[in-house]
């Protein structure tokens, strides 16, 4: 009899569990179809000629395959352009920002020396100003550096922003490497610089990345600094290169959605790596907790 | 294998002086352990001495040799940590041969040299593992191994057994005293557990506050602590202190307190006077029950400790002193039962109001 009762409930309980999960998964395909709707539309308008963008009803594919907007876009000689800007850019962002921020984060993170607080203290507050009141200070002083129009004056620009996250961000990771690696690798003969490289960067290496990533996609989605001080069509970035396109050729949407698309690739492709190199834990067991 | 000496070393964390001018002459391929209370400074000064923390004055010579500002390689030091401290990101046999790698050894010396110590510590198996996939014990071979494979001179261990569980420790110690054996090197281990001082030492060092409070071999330390707070820290359980006052007579002194009816001492060396109030010191393995020795008190028990082989009573006297008392007998005493404890004065120790002892001829 009890017997008999207790698999009835099983059965219920398991029947509510499946119930539960359809929900769940009910509940996620709803939200990432709205949050994925606009990157869908626009890989579906890139594929479309542009008289059949707006055509009702909609339509998410094209009557034929069509890739004109993509060879017209890697014919054009100025969109590679904007391409190996955007990329120069952000690479170049994204190494001196480590270099310099994981030496000052070392700085911050092991060492006492005279105004550290302060100085650190500082560094987090540049993140607190809003960039867009920094905008015309930044437009004096490129210039004033003779660096308008050029890509220095926007890696400089660019640095000011990424190098204080960076710093912040690799001091973090460094803070909760224990001490006992340090000294472990002294006495196995490493300088402060080799205790940095050898050790506390190979274990930090998920801070490190996900400070790349950060760093580089910082450089390659901004926008507005890169409008304002550069002028030239052979300085422009991506983004200012998709905002041209409103202007400059009329309305090629198919054209304007491909080259989005490209420009959203290395942000899809980053993402997916910080996925899977953020998960924490490899720095478990080298210490008893 | 080294000697190593300390003369007047002193550390300072801005004004607080943590390690006192302190003198210490370690020999070659002995076995020292710093022991002492938690905070008392024995980690700083195992730091001063691997080379991790900066020695603000005084001295300190590896093999005769001043070393004050020599890096840990050039001291030739290697260390044990209590966290082990194993490079995560490193398989068991890269952690091992990291600080061969460090010294630019060539490729198969390295290869030879960590499989001799893999062989030493049993854990050829693991070399391929990282740190992460090894047991607490694993883990303190594998930091023991990437100690002895760079041949030191001065092997430094801070409390490397206090991690692990109990069991675990007990075993661990025999196999440090025979690694000891087995390399002969010269050892400095710290710990606060002061059995792992008895079983390990050659030598003793009692810290507390930054100050060396006696040295010696471990039965030194036991039987001829130089004050009370070494014969209270040297022993399990700890030491009992019975307050007594002194008298004076023609043949000595007699000392009285509300347990003892009267006890005669005869002095040897100096700080004895009549009319001083003292602390007798005893060991509880010296205070047995219902034994017929020649000084005796009644004591109240309050609770019984069965070791199986042994059992410690700890019990109040009718003054209100707690004391402990051993019994090796069969008939257990029970809480509430009042028994009489009895010790050979020759066992007996004494200490001034300010802790130092006072020494009184052992035989009469
Ligand atoms: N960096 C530091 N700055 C200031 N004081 C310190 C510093 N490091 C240690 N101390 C102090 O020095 C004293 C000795 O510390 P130490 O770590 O040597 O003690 P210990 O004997 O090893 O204790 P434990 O048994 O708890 O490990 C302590 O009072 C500690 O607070
Ligand atoms: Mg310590």
């Amino acid at each position: 009899m009890t017997n008999a009762q207790n698999t009835h409930t099983t059965v219920n309980e398991e029947r509510q569990r499946l119930f539960r999960r359809v929900m769940v998964y009910v509940a996620l395909t709803v939200v990432t179809l709205i949050m994925a709707f606009p990157i869908i539309w626009m890989v579906s308008v890139s594929l479309k000629p542009t008289v059949e963008t707006f055509s009702l009803p909609p339509r998410l594919l094209p009557n034929s395959l069509y890739l004109d907007g993509y060879t017209r876009i890697f014919e054009n000689p100025q969109f590679r352009r904007f391409l190996l800007n955007s990329y120069l850019l952000g690479i170049v962002v994204t190494i001196l920002s480590l270099a310099i921020g994981t030496l000052a984060a070392f700085g911050f993170s092991r060492y006492r020396f005279f105004g550290d607080k302060a100085a650190k203290l500082f560094v987090i507050t540049t993140q607190m100003v809003p960039s867009i009141t920094l905008l015309i200070p930044f437009f004096g002083v490129i210039v004033w550096l003779r660096l308008y129009d050029t890509i220095w004056g926007l890696v400089l620009t660019y640095l000011t922003f990424a190098l204080p996250y960076a710093v912040i961000m690799m001091n973090g990771y460094l803070d909760t490497i224990p001490r006992d690696f340090d000294e472990a690798a002294t006495i196995d003969g490493c300088s402060p610089l080799g205790v940095l490289f050898r050790v506390l960067l190979p274990v930090a290496a998920p801070g490190l990345i996900s400070t790349a990533v950060y760093t580089f996609l910082l450089s390659w989605n901004e926008f507005l600094f890169a409008l304002a001080l550069t002028r030239s069509v052979e300085m422009r970035t991506v983004p200012v290169g998709i905002s041209m396109m409103v202007g400059e050729f009329g309305l090629k949407w198919d054209e304007m959605m491909a080259f989005s698309v490209i420009g959203s690739l290395p942000v899809l492709v980053l993402f997916m790596l910080v996925q899977r190199f953020v998960v924490s834990g490899l720095s478990a067991g080298g210490i008893k907790g | 294998m080294a000697t190593l000496e300390l003369d007047g070393i002193k550390k300072k964390y801005g004004e607080l002086e943590v390690v006192e001018g302190l003198d210490l002459s370690v020999e070659e391929g002995s076995f020292t352990v710093f022991v002492g209370p938690s905070g008392c400074g024995k980690s700083t000064l195992l730091r001063m001495i691997a080379g991790l923390e900066e020695i603000t004055a005084g001295e300190l010579r590896i093999d005769g040799e001043r070393m004050n500002d020599a890096t840990p390689v050039e001291r030739g030091v290697s260390m044990v940590f209590q966290n082990y401290a194993l490079y995560p990101h490193m398989s068991v046999e890269k952690n091992i041969a990291f600080g061969l790698k460090m010294l630019g050894l060539p490729r198969d010396d390295i290869k030879r040299r960590v499989a001799a110590a893999a062989e030493t510590l049993q854990i050829g198996a693991l070399l391929k593992r990282r740190p992460s996939q090894l047991s607490g014990g694993q883990r303190q071979r594998v930091a023991i191994g990437r100690a002895i494979v760079r041949e030191p001179r001065l092997f430094l261990f801070d409390e490397p057994l206090s991690n692990l569980d109990a069991e675990l420790r007990v075993t661990m110690r025999v196999e440090l005293a025979k690694l000891h054996r087995q390399i002969g090197a010269t050892m400095i281990y710290v710990t606060h557990d002061q059995t792992e001082a008895l079983t390990l030492a050659d030598k003793i060092v009692v810290l507390r506050d930054g100050a060396i409070e006696q040295a010696g071999t471990p039965m030194e330390l036991y039987l001829d602590p130089a004050n009370a707070f070494v014969a209270g820290f040297i022993g399990s359980p700890q030491m009992n202190f019975l307050p007594v006052t002194t008298t004076g007579t023609d043949a000595g002194l007699r000392l009285s307190s509300a347990e003892l009816y009267a006890l005669n001492v005869v002095p040897d060396g100096a700080g004895w006077g009549a009319d001083m109030t003292l602390d007798l010191g005893i060991r509880p393995e010296h205070l047995q029950v219902g034994e017929d020795l020649p000084v005796r008190f009644d004591i109240n028990v309050d609770v019984v400790e069965n070791l199986g082989g042994t059992r410690y009573v700890y019990g109040s006297t009718a003054s209100g002193k707690s004391v402990i008392a051993e019994t090796r007998a069969d008939a257990i005493p029970r809480a509430g039962d009042k028994v009489t404890v009895g010790f050979d004065p020759v066992r007996a120790r004494y200490f001034n109001a300010n802790g130092q002892r006072l020494r009184h001829k052992l035989a009469a």
